[in-house]
């Protein structure tokens, strides 16, 4: 029995073109999690809170929320900020892009979603999706790459911008002419993602 | 399907990438052929190599296709980018609001897509100066059923029943496909953010514009003015949500328009 299963296996090897068990994979992972997210969306009488709350349980696993934040800043920031800094940046990072996330969901209605081929970018793969909403089709990216605990998503494209080089746009130009410091005051204080204290993590010696 | 991006060297194989995913972005043509992408760099087999290093990403933000935006005219964009936002909070989104109140959803979608079937004189244009000859024809096609079935093009009835959907282009674009850089970013009054090239592009566009033949100046402005109110009504929290996410204003809409029309220009 196991010879045959072997045997069948290798046999859809052979015939399959490399990595379309990938691609297949990050495309049932990322349309397994929308359909969740959609499903909640779709359900007024939940309170919004717990909404969201569960919608980040849901999605958080395939976001690489810390990659995501060090790509914000890039090499040329990252590795001079120190340990402390590094955790406070990425802490509201985070933070922020969570809560852009989830106001963006406040935006949905009644959109289909469609799902595109997944395709191998050379050491990432990229599922294109597309919101179809009333009186419009914006394209959705999600990009991926293979981490130790599997795919995780590292940028999002919408509409043909993403999110991680615009945000490597405005913390550049922060930083250029500015410190780390004006970076993260105005992470704090900036849009209505700004957090109204400072947060307690009792493992930062450095903040406020 | 595609035809060929702009060619400076260094960016092509960032836009190949771009161009590849482009080809599987969009669902209004499925069975398009996906071609490897061997000329994006790294071998397909180093798929899980990235290991724990998060800056072995960073090559597609670092790569040509994103160096920065031209900006001489910063001090003017930033204050025009202000303006344009007191105009959208004080002026534009309370009349769309008033306006939503009154008209309902149906009304104001079939409206938006009556001027948009308008509009396809700059599509079918565009489409054949970038010898795209199909999605032309798509476009002409559309035109004619939603014209006529979709009564003056009040309805999509080309999408909805037959499954042809727009291809928006404009001169800009044409510029760009033929290979015109952006020139420097230019926020325009009440048009937002926008370069060089595409105000140029504006012109041709402005005479392939039917609303543009109405005589009197006045009739013709509050024509325009009627498609924006119809449109932002639509769209109402869409900017305020941008809005929130940025934490420079000003950078973040010119960087996300300068990537957004990069990759329109491919498709």
């Amino acid at each position: 029995m196991q010879f045959l299963l072997t045997g069948i296996l290798c046999l859809c090897l052979a015939v399959t073109p490399a990595l379309a068990g990938d691609l297949d994979e990050v495309r049932d992972l990322l349309k397994g999690k929308v359909d969740k997210v959609v499903v909640l969306l779709q359900d007024k009488t939940l309170d919004k809170v717990h909404r969201n709350e569960r919608i980040l349980d849901i999605v958080s696993p395939i976001f690489d929320y810390q990659t995501m934040a060090k790509l914000s800043l890039g090499s040329k920031y990252w590795p001079g900020l120190g340990q402390a800094k590094q955790l406070e940046f990425s802490e509201l990072f985070i933070k922020r892009l969570q809560a852009s996330y989830l106001d963006k969901l406040d935006l949905y209605t009644d959109e289909e979603i469609l799902y595109g081929e997944p395709q191998a970018q050379g050491k990432t793969v990229h599922m294109p999706t597309t919101m179809v909403s009333r009186d419009s089709r914006i394209g959705m990216l999600y990009k991926f790459y293979r981490a130790a605990q599997g795919w995780k998503i590292y940028d999002v494209e919408i509409g043909g911008v993403s999110v991680i080089q615009t945000y490597r746009s405005q913390f550049d130009g922060v930083l250029s002419e500015g410190t780390i410091d004006d970076l993260l005051g105005k992470l704090k204080s900036e849009g209505s993602f700004a957090l109204p204290a400072p947060v307690d993590t009792g493992s930062r010696p450095g903040a406020q | 399907m595609t035809s060929l991006p702009r060619t400076t060297p260094a960016r092509l194989p960032v836009f190949l990438a771009i161009l590849v995913l482009l080809s599987g972005g969009c669902a209004a043509h499925p069975a398009a052929v996906h071609e490897p992408v061997s000329a994006t760099g790294p071998e397909v087999s180093s798929l899980a190599a990235v290991g724990g290093d998060p800056f072995a990403l960073e090559e597609e933000f670092t790569a040509g296709a994103t160096e920065p935006v031209s900006d001489p005219l910063i001090g003017y964009n930033r204050l025009m980018t202000q303006v344009n936002d007191k105009i959208y909070f004080w002026l534009l989104k309370p009349v769309a609001q008033g306006y939503r109140a009154v008209v309902p959803e149906g009304a104001r979608l079939a409206v938006g897509r009556f001027f948009r079937n308008l509009l396809m004189p700059v599509r079918f244009a565009n489409n054949l100066l970038q010898l795209k000859p199909k999605r032309a024809g798509t476009e002409l096609a559309r035109f004619l059923v939603n014209t006529t079935v979709g009564v003056l093009g009040f309805g999509d009835p080309a999408a909805n029943r037959f499954g042809l959907q727009a291809y928006p282009e404009d001169f800009g674009q044409t510029l760009g496909h033929y290979g015109v850089g952006s020139g420097f970013h230019l926020v325009l009054p009440l048009l937002g953010p926008s370069n060089l090239r595409d105000t140029l592009g504006l012109i041709p566009d402005y005479f392939l514009d039917p609303v543009s033949y109405i005589e009197e100046t006045d009739v013709q402005l509050a024509v325009r003015a009627y498609d924006r109110v119809n449109y932002t009504s639509l769209h109402i929290g869409e900017y305020e949500s941008l809005k929130k996410d940025a934490v420079d204003l000003y950078t973040f809409l010119r960087d996300g328009y300068e990537q957004r029309r990069n990759k329109q220009i491919e498709e």
